[in-house]
């Protein structure tokens, strides 16, 4: 195996599945919360919503697991100040920041394992399977890599967990992740085409068999996003704060 | 080739008015133990870091085994190995898992990094507790599980930042002899410590730094010779007077009860007949390290007492 990859599977294993090993209820307290909204939205609209509040609650689940990298590259850095080891280490920040997204992804791993196949559910068929695969890819790549920057930057815990609370509810409440674009007046529609949570939702609720909006296409929602992905690897890869200055 | 060469290297922190460290310059051999010592803040932490690619430099050039650590950053990392200041060990991981899985990450195969993290766990006495989560750990051990990482490493050039601190006196020696182990074999190493004994103990060279300048550098007898005497006489405070004791050399004050006289040997001789004639309780001791530095940067203006 290639080393950077055997890298960021050690450290995925090392602050993944160890704790979870010695931890097992962590699983559990994470895996409840992006059922919350699903829950409320369910009770209140007599599951006339129930589409639309699981599409909303795995792109949530998405964001908050992928910027969630951000508060424990952040905890790492100024708590435990192991990043300065890896700093002083041959181990490239892309590596660390993939080895600590793949663990974030094994907490999230039964809420978002349930969460996508109500989507397979909903929508009736196996072949939607790969299209929310690529969708739930692309969006965890691109928050891992977001919250990797933003943390890089933050000083202390505090301001990480407080800038990625704020930036939680710009991707995941306010654009139509739990609610229909169709609904939005057009300035704020296209304003929303801007947001690649945005796609994501539309794309699980296409899997579900929604409608879309007519000037919307698969392509573009791919476009969109694979633009965010690439934009904040590059981000982090780039102008994160990797040795300090 | 040296181990590290600084020329003229300052470093001055965003919103800072004045620079943590200022046109710093200083060599290390290869194959030794050089120590940085410092009162708190004194900037020895942010030179540590600045050669372990950690923090770049405002100024000036600074190579770690003849490789430039802005230029060739990339390659200073395969060949280095750190111990980070106030660093701790994750919670639910235990001794095995960090130095094992460290070696793994560091392209260490399989066997190679069993029969390293055995050996290294057993030299600094962690060993049976190989097995207890980090967070059932005492603070030593904890701190001597950052060390058995960073020793159990392969690297040319290793930066302990204050490596036994929390340690009691059996672990500290634990650590002392694995630094030079490292050291026989022909490795190098930047180490920053409080402990004067420890300094003394290992290093081949010191440097003092002091709100962020040199202000010495060498073997410890080139520091102990900043003090003009060779000797010292600890003398009960209400024995004698200290215009008394200043004719016999520099007087300071411990602060215990007890003044402390810089003199030759035959002043301290002189003085110590005079105190058993007086029967006043003195102890006489060459100069020490912890001397050297509480004359160089203890009594400066604007330093705490």
């Amino acid at each position: 195996m290639m080393l950077p990859v055997r890298q960021a599977m050690l450290i995925a294993y090392s602050t993944g599945i160890l704790w979870l090993q010695r931890n097992p209820m962590s699983l559990v307290f994470t895996a409840i919360s992006p059922f919350s909204l699903l829950f409320v939205l369910f009770v209140v609209s007599g599951g006339q919503y129930v589409h639309l509040a699981v599409a909303g609650s795995l792109v949530m689940a998405l964001v908050g697991y992928g910027l969630a990298l951000g508060q424990d590259i952040s905890f790492y850095k100024t708590e435990y100040k192991i990043q300065d080891i890896f700093v002083a280490s041959p181990v490239s920040p892309l590596t660390y920041m993939m080895g600590l997204a793949l663990s974030e992804l094994l907490f999230g791993l039964p809420a978002l394992t349930v969460l996508a196949i109500l989507v397979v559910y909903f929508g009736g068929s196996l072949l939607t399977i790969p299209l929310l695969l690529v969708t739930i890819l692309l969006l965890w790549g691109s928050m891992s890599a977001m919250g990797f920057f933003i943390s890089s930057h933050m000083l202390h815990m505090r301001n990480a967990t407080q800038v990625i609370s704020f930036v939680n509810v710009i991707l995941a409440v306010l654009p139509p992740v739990f609610y229909s674009v169709s609904t939005l007046p057009d300035a704020l529609r296209y304003l929303s085409y801007a947001v690649p949570t945005t796609h994501a939702s539309i794309m699980f609720q296409q899997t579900m068999g929604l409608a879309t909006p007519a000037d919307w296409s698969l392509g573009f929602g791919f476009a969109v996003q694979i633009a965010y992905l690439v934009g904040f690897v590059a981000l982090a890869k780039t102008k994160a704060i990797w040795r300090e200055t | 080739m040296l181990a590290i060469q600084a020329e003229h290297v300052t470093k001055v922190y965003k919103g800072s008015p004045s620079p943590a460290l200022s046109d710093i310059s200083l060599e290390v051999e290869s194959g030794q133990v050089f120590t940085l010592l410092g009162r708190n803040g004194a900037g020895k932490t942010t030179f540590v870091r600045m050669c372990a690619t950690q923090l770049m430099p405002t100024a000036g050039s600074l190579s770690v085994l003849g490789l430039d650590v802005i230029k060739h950053a990339k390659q200073v990392r395969d060949l280095i190995s750190v111990v980070p200041q106030e660093g701790r060990p994750l919670r639910a991981l235990t001794p095995w898992d960090h130095v094992y899985n460290w070696l793994r990450i560091r392209g260490e195969n399989k066997e190679r990094a069993r029969e390293k993290t055995e050996a290294m766990l057993k030299r600094l006495e962690l060993w049976e507790a190989r097995s207890r989560p980090a967070m059932n750990l005492s603070g030593g051990m904890k701190q001597k599980v950052l060390v058995a990482m960073a020793m159990a490493v392969d690297a040319q050039m290793l930066f302990l930042d204050e490596p036994t601190i929390g340690l009691d006196p059996v672990s500290r020696r634990q650590v002392w002899c694995a630094i030079k182990d490292w050291k026989a074999e022909g490795r190098s190493i930047l180490l920053t410590t409080h402990y004067m004994d420890e300094a003394e103990m290992l290093s081949d060279r010191l440097v003092i730094i002091d709100r962020g300048s040199v202000v010495a550098q060498g073997t410890i007898s080139d520091l102990r010779k900043v003090i003009p005497h060779n000797t010292r006489i600890d003398i009960a405070k209400d024995g004698l007077d200290e215009e008394t004791l200043k004719s016999y050399g520099a007087v300071t004050d411990t602060g215990v009860g007890t003044l402390r006289v810089f003199a030759f040997e035959s002043a301290v001789r002189e003085l110590s007949e005079l105190a058993i004639r007086r029967n006043l309780p003195f102890t006489v001791s060459p100069v020490t390290l912890d001397d050297v530095f509480v004359y160089l940067v203890g009594n400066m203006e604007g330093n705490e007492s």
